[in-house]
């Protein structure tokens, strides 16, 4: 395949498209355009396909990228070197993450269409929809820092178009808020970050980063007495913390159901908090050698266990969908923080399939029930067959039971976090990141059984809502999303065996396909790297390319002298997590269907309350940082405003101005027009006294003077 | 003995005689009339000084040149006169004041 920019612009033009006509004439179109936006994200995944195609079933090589650049501005002068260059990084990383993107987003979209219908907001949720993919889109497509943070900062503003679109509601538009102050929050370090970059580089495209890394010229570079490195590390995963809900910055995601569930979806699965690992990912290079990962991995790790233990006591299906997802993007950070590179990438898109059918399932039973709160429900499997089997099967993913997706990626983080936290030699508080790994695991399995049980068993807890239910039947635009999805929680697409370890192989040569095409950048090959121009065409041979070697016996491309350890942490890593999650799920069924093990909440009621209140992260931010801290600096900054900003600068350079105006009238009324006009005048006026004596207009005066005049001249001579 | 004297003598009267006349009436023709004694007296000067200084024909020419622009002044002059006469119905001096002021 040849890589033109009419290969590759319709990925992000299309939905970008799609939302300008909506925008401006949606309302006129039939069903208000959500076909369109539909349509357009198809095109989109039309067009994904083909480079994924291309680069897992033709190139197949790791070091395989496509790199084009156009110069966006060049204020080069002397000297003075200031040039932006936008462009087009595919490599396959990001060919993987269009089809994922863009494949979800187009079930969404399709799931919409049916659980938007008749709502008022119709046209307005199927303006930002194609917007918000687009942006994420534009994002994965990026080459450089700073055309990511404009596409960074569209999603944010779509997640909180999107989260607020019921806004007349009070608790949607305060959601909407915090969910853009929030991640807000993060993006100023992101920003910051950049500009440490840039200081150092004069870049910020990723090749340019890269090659920096590997030329060393981060070394010795220090800002504010820290290595730059990690400064510019750390800034940019804080601008990651905010967008994937990491500790301390998840207070929005929760909250962030306040949309509807499909917007939902896109935020929780696809979208928005993928762009935060994604960042991470890419950043990996910097991370490492800013001595950021194990920051990392004990952000992730207490995420991942703090976001499961509240998602145990929550009663709306989709605060617990919610808080998974938080526990889950943990995951993801301990996968980047232990050097798990593309199991910590495969978990990305693992979950970002589950999760997106969880939503849509989620989605599914509260259009049909009208109603969220799980103790209400019960029952649901005979009314809602299609929706029930769609959600086991993406829980049974995200439990990490065998066979499933989620077994797979998680599998391999906790291996790795495994061998991190014990036999890497790292310090013993390291120990600290598989252990909460773990114990986030077995309650990932619990309490996602937990929902599963209250929703879909037992008996129905409120009949007139059972009663009102409709039946499901199969429909094109409800079901076949969710059906899709399922077949892709299925853990053999991604690992390529039927378990995830060496056995049962279903694609031949190309198991693993994966892990061998996906790897941290080998910064190295970066250096001397040269830009493509955007219209020529991508012309390099497969047979030029380092094909990916792959060890067979663990999983790891490249000679690496702890194998044999990585390999028994992965094998107790996949005992303990089959143990682990089959307990959580046999715990819960004790609980929740033979009723024979009463639930904890009763013996521990002051833990659960606080549980329940989310560990007060609210009360903590309003009520100590803003309440006290921001307001107080607030009040601060208005007395500095006011009384003595105002008060002397500015009242102080009115009597200064005062003054002048004085002196000025002065120099004008006296100077100006008493002695240069007026003066002007009399002195004219007394000439004209003299001139008219002689100019008396009496000829015969005239002649005298005449005579006078030539006397004189006479008299002049003589002498 | 008639020599240059007495020449510049008699040039000399009649130029005194034309600027008196000039000054002194109001007449306007006597004006006139003075104006070409003024001019008689320069050209006989002219005619003088040829006699006796440079002993060519210059001054000679220079006099009938003046007798010349004399007589176109004496016609353009009476035609005003007779203008301002038919205008103002008099040929006094004093009344010539409309460019005044």
């Amino acid at each position: 395949m040849e890589y033109t920019i009419g290969s590759i612009a319709p990925i992000f033009l299309a939905p970008v498209l799609a939302f300008v006509i909506n925008a401006f004439i949606g309302n006129k179109l039939p069903r208000k355009g959500d076909w369109l936006a539909t349509l357009s994200i198809f095109v989109s995944f039309i067009y994904s396909a083909k480079i994924f195609g291309d680069f897992v079933f033709g190139k197949f090589a790791t070091d395989y990228f496509v790199h084009k650049t156009f110069t966006w501005f060049d204020l080069n002068y002397g000297d003075f070197v200031f040039k932006v260059d936008m462009g087009v990084y595919i490599d396959n990383m990001a060919a993987i993450m269009l089809l994922m993107v863009s494949g979800v987003a187009t079930l969404i979209h399709l799931f919409s269409t049916w659980y938007m219908d008749h709502d008022e907001r119709h046209g307005r949720f199927f303006t930002f929809l194609p917007l918000f993919t687009s942006a994420m889109l534009g994002l994965v497509l990026s080459d450089n820092l700073l055309s990511l943070f404009i596409f960074w900062e569209i999603m944010g503003f779509c997640s909180y178009s999107l989260i607020g679109i019921y806004y007349e509601k009070e608790k949607a538009g305060d959601a909407s808020l915090k969910a853009f102050m929030t991640t807000r929050v993060g993006d100023v370090f992101l920003l910051l970050g950049m500009v440490a970059i840039w200081m150092v580089i004069g870049s910020v495209g990723y090749v340019d980063i890269y090659a920096a890394i590997a030329e060393g010229k981060f070394v010795g570079q220090t800002v504010l007495g820290i290595s730059l490195a990690s400064f510019a590390g750390f800034c940019i995963f804080m601008g990651g913390m905010g967008k994937s809900a990491q500790f301390p910055l998840h207070v929005w995601l929760p909250d962030a159901m306040m949309g509807p569930t499909p917007g939902s979806a896109l935020i929780h699965a696809a979208t928005m908090v993928a762009a935060g690992v994604y960042l991470a990912l890419r950043m990996y290079p910097l991370m490492v050698i800013g001595d950021l990962t194990s920051f990392i991995a004990i952000i992730g790790a207490i995420t991942a266990f703090g976001a499961a233990t509240i998602a145990l006591v929550q009663s709306d299906i989709k605060a617990v969908l919610a808080f998974s997802t938080i526990s889950q993007l943990g995951y993801m950070m301990i996968g980047v923080g232990v050097g798990s590179y593309n199991a910590a990438f495969m978990h990305l898109i693992t979950h970002a399939v589950f999760k997106a059918c969880l939503f849509l399932s989620a989605g599914s039973v509260i259009h049909s029930i009208h109603e969220q709160e799980m103790p209400k429900m019960g029952g649901l499997r005979k009314k809602l067959p299609y929706t029930f089997f769609a959600m086991m099967c993406c829980t049974l993913a995200i439990a990490g039971i065998p066979f499933f997706s989620g077994f797979v990626s998680k599998d391999r983080i906790l291996g790795d976090a495994l061998y991190f936290g014990f036999m890497a030699g790292q310090s013993p508080l390291m120990a600290i990141v598989p252990i909460l790994g773990f114990a986030g695991a077995g309650l990932t399995a619990f309490y996602m059984f937990r929902m599963m049980f209250l929703t879909f068993f037992d008996k129905p807890r409120d009949h007139h809502i059972y009663d009102h239910a409709h039946d499901e039947h199969l429909d094109a635009r409800s079901n076949v999303p969710l059906l899709i999805l399922t077949v892709f929680t299925l853990g053999f697409w991604y690992c390529g065996t039927l378990t995830g370890q060496s056995f049962g192989k279903v694609f031949g040569e190309k198991t693993e396909w994966f892990k061998i095409l996906v790897e941290a950048p080998k910064v190295e090959n970066f250096v001397n790297h040269s830009r493509e121009e955007f219209s020529t065409v991508d012309t390099r041979a497969g047979v030029e390319l380092e094909k990916a070697h792959y060890h067979h016996q663990t999983g790891y491309a490249g000679p690496n002298p702890d194998e044999h350890k990585i390999h028994t942490a992965h094998t107790i890593g996949a005992i303990l997590s089959i143990i682990i999650a089959f307990s959580g799920v046999f715990i819960a069924f004790l609980m929740y269907i033979k009723k024979s093990v009463k639930p904890l909440s009763g013996k521990f009621p002051e833990f659960t309350k606080v549980l329940q209140a989310k560990y007060h992260f609210d009360e903590l931010y309003v009520g100590i940082i803003i309440q006290k801290g921001l307001l107080g600096l607030n009040r601060f900054l208005a007395w500095f405003d006011m009384g003595v900003y105002d008060r002397f600068a500015v009242d102080g350079w009115a009597a200064v101005n005062r003054t002048l105006f004085r002196a000025s009238k002065w120099f004008d009324n006296v100077i100006v027009d008493a002695i240069g006009v007026d003066g002007a005048g009399v002195a004219v006026n007394l000439f004209n006294l003299v001139l008219r004596i002689v100019q008396s207009g009496r000829i015969q005066f005239y002649f005298v003077m005449l005579v006078v005049v030539l006397a004189s001249y006479i008299w002049t001579i003589n002498i | 003995m008639i020599n240059l004297i007495s020449y510049l003598l008699i040039s000399l009267v009649l130029f005194f005689v034309g600027v008196t006349v000039m000054v002194a009436r109001k007449n306007i023709v006597a004006i006139l009339l003075g104006i070409e004694l003024v001019l008689n007296a320069a050209a006989l000067n002219f005619v003088a000084y040829s006699k006796f200084v440079t002993n060519n024909l210059d001054g000679h020419i220079f006099s009938l040149f003046i007798i010349v622009v004399a007589a176109a002044e004496a016609a353009v002059g009476l035609a005003i006169v007779i203008r301002f006469f038919q205008i103002k119905e008099t040929v006094h001096i004093d009344e010539a004041t409309s460019l005044r002021n």
